[in-house]
């Protein structure tokens, strides 16, 4: 379910992100509260680390011969409570996506909404945890993972055709997309939330404290929630406004999700990009070569592109073999 | 169950990457996270079909490749993994968008193949992006640079163990699949119903061994609340690789080259 900085349009990304920054203060917040946090902080990290080791360990589907592994959102609030559990989901989706080349650097924002603040900052505390509220065992612990579970990624995983849909990079009508992800996910769901609900009965078995101290001291006082909530809305607005108008100077973005809909092609009349496509007729060095005899041709000139291309490929390889071959030269005449 | 020493050697390769002493190693960190934002904001904000644009790009990560001294072929091969998501949905224009672009030689190349070339490259430049600043940025200075920036402590503390305790768990992780393996005999996989007890024992290891490294720490003078080290002074190196990516990338985006 992660999402790729390729298919996302900057004005979707950055906004996101903006969210997600503020929900990380939020958390931090909200987790600095707490007394013991100086204690529960390694516990945290290490809470992080044991979904991302847990990742990597597969398990064979009973009945299809397949293997899955878990993602961790319902299982960490289940374990910490929601808070600390969005920012170990945090950590592990920077650490996945820099180190692992698993998702985008403008796509944090993306993913981390849909795989945070979604199972831990809303289905954890909206569904899971009034559903254990009374009678907290492992049956009802069992029936919450798997329903949590369920809703946590379907809700994702919608959120994931929204996003993408508003970038307007793929063509996948969002009906087909929709239509897609969403069984696949209810499938996945189900098979995760049966394991982390096996995983937290476990550990209730074990250590009751672990669960129950995580739905306990979590209600939602000593941090004010309007203040970052209005700086949360001012800052989407400022920079989603911000980057739409840049966004509308190129065919792409908002402005295809609205050609769809209205079917026609709005004329980008700004003066930004008739600056842009000025200095662009200026300077353009393989100018008439287009074969296409469409002049409203987004490709435009495909010889020259594809020579122009092929040129500056080719020159960005040598120029990065050449600068290796400089330095392994320098480095033998200095060992020599 | 091998993937699991994979795994880890990869989180390992690219932490000795990021040990070496080069002029990119030696650049603040600051600056390099802002460089590799600014081109992927730059690189994401191109249409859909402007494929021949982009290609100027790749500049960036050849170039970046040969000074810091990284090899090629890891960071490659770590780029395939992010592919299969983006070629789904690239795969996915193919189909929708069948109006022909245009033709070389008589081949006719369509708009949907332009779309998905589009996002391929797209996809290597950001993830490359991505790479090479972990690659040529130590850890301890990207958690350093996101205390100066003012992220919280207490996620700045959590990021950091969480990285820590990755290595450590993976190892776990692989000790314990390896016995289950040898307990089972030829089996390949976990049975799903094993699935429960086999994460809950790792969960209940993992908080322990977190109790006790913690408690041993504070035993020494740990403290969470540790102080960001000094500034590091701009050099005029920084300011020059700054500008030696930015403007590069913004002036392409404005101006067609061919």
């Amino acid at each position: 379910m992660h999402m790729a900085d390729a298919l996302l349009s900057p004005a979707v990304g950055i906004a996101m992100d903006a969210v997600a920054v503020a929900a990380i203060g939020y958390s931090a917040a909200k987790v600095k509260k707490d007394e013991l946090s100086d204690k529960k902080i390694p516990l945290i990290g290490v809470a992080g680390a044991m979904v991302f080791a847990g990742q990597m360990i597969n398990f064979t589907i009973p009945g299809t011969g397949s293997s899955g592994h878990i993602g961790g959102g319902i299982l960490l609030a289940g374990l910490l409570g929601g808070f600390p559990a969005f920012l170990a989901i945090t950590a592990v989706l920077i650490i996945q996506c820099l180190f692992f080349a698993d998702g985008g650097l403008l796509a944090l924002g993306c993913n981390i909404f849909n795989m945070g603040v979604i199972p831990c900052l809303l289905v954890y505390p909206l569904l899971f945890k009034p559903l254990i509220s009374k009678n907290l065992g492992a049956k009802r612990l069992s029936i919450a993972s798997i329903i949590a579970v369920i809703v946590g990624l379907e809700v994702g995983a919608f959120a994931v055709v929204l996003e993408t849909t508003a970038s307007g990079i793929t063509e996948l009508p969002f009906g087909t997309f929709s239509g897609l992800m969403l069984p696949i996910h209810l499938a996945i769901g189900s098979i995760e939330g049966v394991v982390t609900a096996g995983v937290l009965c476990f550990v209730y078995k074990m250590r009751p404290e672990i669960i129950s101290s995580a739905t306990g001291g979590q209600r939602l006082t000593g941090v004010p929630v309007k203040k970052p909530l209005i700086a949360l809305v001012c800052l989407t607005l400022v920079v989603g406004g911000a980057l739409s108008i840049f966004a509308s100077s190129n065919p792409d973005g908002l402005e295809w999700a609205m050609g769809k809909t209205s079917a026609e092609e709005l004329e980008a009349d700004n003066a930004v990009a008739n600056g842009a496509a000025a200095v662009q007729d200026s300077t353009a060095f393989l100018p008439d070569y287009a074969l296409a005899s469409d002049p409203e041709n987004p490709v435009g000139t495909t010889v020259s592109g594809l020579v122009g291309a092929g040129i500056t490929f080719a020159l960005a390889a040598a120029a990065g073999l050449g600068i290796s071959a400089v330095k392994k030269r320098k480095k033998a005449s200095v060992s020599a | 169950m091998s993937s699991i020493t994979a795994k880890a050697g990869e989180l390992r390769a690219l932490e000795t990457l990021s040990g070496k002493n080069t002029a990119i190693h030696r650049l603040a960190p600051g600056v390099k996270i802002a460089a590799t934002l600014a081109f992927i904001v730059v690189c994401a904000s191109f249409g859909r079909y402007e494929f021949f644009r982009l290609v100027p790009y790749l500049f960036f990560p050849f170039i970046m490749m040969a000074l810091a001294e990284l090899p090629y072929r890891l960071l490659l091969t770590r780029t395939l993994i992010a592919l299969p998501f983006c070629l789904f949905a690239g795969l996915a224009n193919v189909f929708y968008d069948r109006a022909a672009a245009f033709s070389v030689y008589g081949i006719a190349v369509s708009f949907g193949t332009l779309s998905l070339l589009t996002i391929l490259l797209k996809t290597y430049l950001c993830v490359m992006a991505a790479l090479l600043l972990a690659a040529t940025t130590p850890f301890v200075e990207i958690t350093a640079s996101l205390r100066r920036a003012h992220l919280p402590t207490a996620f700045v503390m959590i990021f950091e163990t969480t990285y820590r305790y990755t290595g450590v768990l993976l190892e776990e992780v692989h000790s314990m699949t390896t016995a289950y393996r040898l307990r089972s005999g030829t089996k390949k996989a976990l049975d799903m119903r094993h699935m429960g007890s086999f994460l809950g024992q790792l969960v209940l290891r993992g908080f322990d061994r977190a109790e006790r490294v913690h408690a041993a720490q504070r035993c020494r003078g740990y403290s969470l609340r540790r102080i960001p080290p000094p500034r590091r002074k701009l050099r005029l190196s920084d300011a020059a690789y700054l500008a030696a990516v930015c403007i590069p990338a913004a002036l392409l985006r404005f101006v067609a080259l061919y």
